[in-house]
């Protein structure tokens, strides 16, 4: 046994982001981790490479305890991590990234010994059988062979332990088939392959080892035969209770159309094919995968990312070129997923914030009329029980519940007729994660309607009144939320994914 | 909640205190000690009007970089732009126009040429910083041609000197012009649609977006304002001075920026902000008033100026941490 995490627990301001988490990797093997976002998969790898420290339990390497204080420590022992957003100078030429944190080679006068240092990458190339052009500056290379020059690089640290993070989202599937035999020849030398993916078939092809993560804790670790679809599956969905969430209320749905979205491609193929509708009074919950195009797609609907093909109908009307601030105009809101960088000006005041999109309405003559906007604004704060003290607190200050029923409050004085709330409830407590739900159901009662983009399947199940699945950037489903499971969704997931067709 | 808050704030530290009021003391500090050192010449009210209206040019043209830092946004080319407002304002003042003509042409073709570089900076998505360097240089090219690199003076009216030169009562038109400017910009950035929309995007311009602010327009609007007061400073400049050479705006760029970044100091602590920059240019203006009395020379005013601003900043930083 190579590397071994036993009971590892890290908590996060109260919030047990890994418990008790007793892991084996060895040596000429590939380990796959798998589970939702959030499940603990990123956390257990900062540990690993020494970015965090665990509150309790013990990290052991070949028979030892050892303590990894800082990502420096890893890499002495030898553990290196490839990330989804590549590390690599793209100015730079292959030769010059891959010497990057090295001691260059110097020649008699001091300098960088090129001659050397060619020798020196040659000899690596031959050794790991990574064929690679090194000449070329990095932008000018593809995904896969920045994969491979990443891989290059680490393997000159004598790398025992590799992680690779979502190493194929970029990748075609021949590009995957590339770096899969590079894995297979890494396995040969002894090295122990940390792999992380959502694609289930290629961690289902690749993997000696997988194990579940769900709510950080393994809930399941599954040897070489065992590895199957329907088990890991089975797996990811385990011990979460199946609540049916009293929908009834609003189960007859109006039959007027607000939205009609047909064959939506964005000018970056970040969405492909997508396809929905959402009418008056409901609310649709959009699932998928990360990288499924969830996100991208309500960013062309709202006029934030340039769409190429499809249409959009909203309220009858066919959209054309259209910037944010004409869709608030048409009553329509994004509840953006990344509150801090999108969703709310973090140096500015609640008021300030609240009061961004409708100051034409608060003004006259371009001049703020304030009696008027300090009652707009502490009106949504009563309403959301925004808790500061008072409206002119910078929102840096508030907490991340708080935070986000500011964003609500701003949504609502928009007065729409459509929300389209991106993990409306990401990073916020329970409590007010219910007042959003119960928010969102009341605007649906209203006859609002509602698009409600969640990577977690339950709340989905939970608030749905139908459900659209994604998969690469299209909509590959429409389950009308009745008698279905978690189990149901992913399983659709999993299906449309590349190289099973 | 709100008790623990206010008791957070009364128990600020000395360097917070020093990092909120630092830049205010700094200036009674340098008003007391100029007034020990030169009692007869500095603490005068005669002096003290006098600083009023050295600052006068520097407070416009620093309001222009106020409202563009606003944004996020450096224009370089407010030396060129002034230089360009006095030598188009003083040739037509030669040509005979009226002074209201001379003054208003200069402030227009400022006006423009903010529209230009905030709409090649928008539109392309490029570095302002570069953008307005060319732009400076383009400037400064056309200002060349137009005086043959001369200064302009020959045959210019009196009337001319009009703006610069009047005193109503003790007061010089050039200050009530500043104060004017002050509380018109003080109020645009505090109370109109406007100044909200500026801060917000200087705050978080995809964040602004997403609530419906066109961040293109706004930003070329607040370069137009820019390039306006640039060219206006140039052009109170050249009625002051009865001339107008081809350089004359240069000195007052990179004050401008200096008065901007002490102002923000104060007030609001690391927003830009017109009051701030006003307390920052009063700063500059007494600090180059009171050394000059001194007879300190002027290479040694610019090492004394020049530590003053890097100190102001660094407190600023720690107080923050």
């Amino acid at each position: 046994m190579l590397l071994q995490t036993r009971e590892i627990t890290k908590i996060f301001g109260g919030h047990k982001a890994l418990e008790n988490v007793t892991i084996s990797f060895e040596a000429g093997t590939v380990h796959s981790l798998l589970g939702e976002n959030g499940a603990g998969k990123s956390t257990l790898i900062k540990i690993l490479t020494g970015v965090y420290q665990p509150t309790n339990g013990q990290i052991i390497w070949q028979g030892q305890q050892t303590f990894i204080n800082r990502p420096k420590d890893a890499q002495d022992l030898g553990v290196n991590v490839i990330h989804q957003d590549r590390q690599l100078v793209p100015y730079f030429t292959g030769l010059e990234n891959l010497f990057l944190n090295r001691t260059y080679p110097k020649n008699k006068l001091g300098g960088i010994n090129w001659s050397k240092m060619r020798e020196q990458a040659n000899a690596l190339k031959e050794k790991w059988k990574i064929d690679i052009t090194l000449d070329k500056p990095v932008y000018d290379l593809t995904p896969t062979e920045r994969t491979m020059l990443e891989i290059l690089r680490a393997m000159s640290y004598e790398s025992k332990v590799l992680i690779l993070d979502e190493p194929t989202a970029s990748l075609t599937d021949k590009e995957s088939e590339l770096l899969f035999s590079l894995i297979d020849h890494l396995k040969k030398e002894n090295v122990a392959i940390i792999y992380i993916s959502h694609r289930l078939e290629e961690v289902i092809k690749i993997s000696d080892h997988v194990t579940v993560l769900t709510g950080g804790k393994v809930t399941a670790s599954l040897q070489k035969e065992e590895i199957t679809r329907e088990r890991i599956i089975h797996h990811m969905t385990d011990g979460k209770e199946m609540k049916t969430a009293e929908k009834s209320s609003n189960k007859q749905r109006s039959s007027t159309l607000l939205l009609s979205v047909k064959k939506l491609g964005t000018k970056d193929k970040k969405v492909e094919d997508v396809t929905f509708d959402v009418h008056a009074g409901e609310i649709v919950g959009m699932y998928g995968l990360a990288g499924s195009g969830r996100t991208e797609s309500m960013e062309a609907i709202f006029g934030l990312r340039e769409k190429t093909t499809g249409s959009i109908t909203y309220k009858e009307k066919l959209l054309g070129k259209v910037s944010p601030k004409q869709m608030i105009k048409a009553g329509m809101i994004l509840i953006p997923e990344n509150r801090h960088d999108e969703g709310l000006i973090m140096s500015n005041t609640i008021r300030h914030n609240m009061t961004l999109p409708i100051l034409d309405d608060v003004s006259k003559a371009g001049v703020i009329t304030s009696s008027v906007e300090g009652k707009k604004v502490s009106e949504e704060m009563k309403r959301f029980k925004v808790k500061a003290v008072s409206e002119n607190q910078k929102v840096a200050e508030l907490s991340g519940g708080n935070q986000q029923k500011v964003v609500f409050g701003k949504a609502l004085l928009t007065n729409p007729d459509l929300y389209i709330c991106d993990e409306p409830t990401q990073a916020v407590d329970i409590m007010t994660r219910n007042d959003i739900h119960l928010f969102l159901q009341e605007q649906a009662k209203l006859g609002k309607g509602v698009i409600f983009v969640s990577s977690d399947i339950q709340e989905i199940l939970e608030i749905s009144d139908r459900i659209i699945v994604y998969s690469e950037g299209k909509t590959v489903a429409e389950l009308v939320n009745d008698r279905i499971d978690t189990h149901t969704i992913l399983d659709i997931c999993y299906k449309h994914q590349k190289g099973e067709k | 909640m709100s008790q623990t808050i206010k008791q957070q704030k009364q128990k600020m530290s000395f360097s917070q205190k020093l990092s909120a009021y630092g830049t205010i003391f700094a200036g009674i500090a340098l008003i007391v000690i100029f007034s020990i050192l030169s009692p007869d010449s500095f603490m005068t009210f005669d002096n003290a009007i006098n600083i009023t209206r050295q600052i006068s040019f520097l407070v416009i043209i620093a309001i222009g970089a106020t409202l563009v830092m606003s944004v996020q946004e450096f224009d370089l080319s407010i030396g060129a732009m002034a230089s360009l407002g006095g030598v188009v304002s003083a040739k037509l003042a030669i040509a005979g126009v009226p002074i209201f003509v001379s003054i208003l042409v200069p402030v227009v073709i400022g006006f423009v040429i903010g529209l230009i570089s905030g709409a090649i900076v928008t539109r392309f998505r490029v570095l302002s910083f570069v953008t307005t360097l060319a732009m400076g240089t383009v400037i400064g090219g056309f200002t060349f041609w137009l005086t043959g690199g001369s200064t302009v003076f020959e045959n210019i009216p009196e009337s001319f000197k009009f703006l610069g030169q009047t005193q109503i009562f003790v007061f010089p038109l050039l200050s009530i012009i500043m104060i004017i400017l002050v509380i018109i910009f003080w109020y645009v950035m505090a109370h109109t649609t406007l100044g909200r929309r500026f801060y917000a995007i200087g705050g978080n311009e995809k964040a602004s977006e997403v609530s419906g602010v066109s961040i293109n327009y706004y930003k070329t609007i607040a370069f137009a304002l820019c390039g306006m007061l640039a060219a206006l400073t140039g052009a109170l400049l050249a009625s002051r001075l009865g001339s107008a050479h081809p350089t004359g705006g240069e000195a007052y760029f990179l004050n401008a920026y200096a008065a901007v970044f002490l102002g923000m100091t104060v007030v609001r602590s690391g927003i830009s902000n017109v009051v701030g920059t006003l307390f920052g240019a009063a700063i500059l203006g007494i600090l180059a008033n009171g050394l000059t009395i001194l007879q300190v020379p002027s290479f040694m005013q610019d090492v004394i100026t020049g530590i003053i601003i890097i100190a102001a900043l660094i407190f600023q930083k720690i107080g923050r941490e």
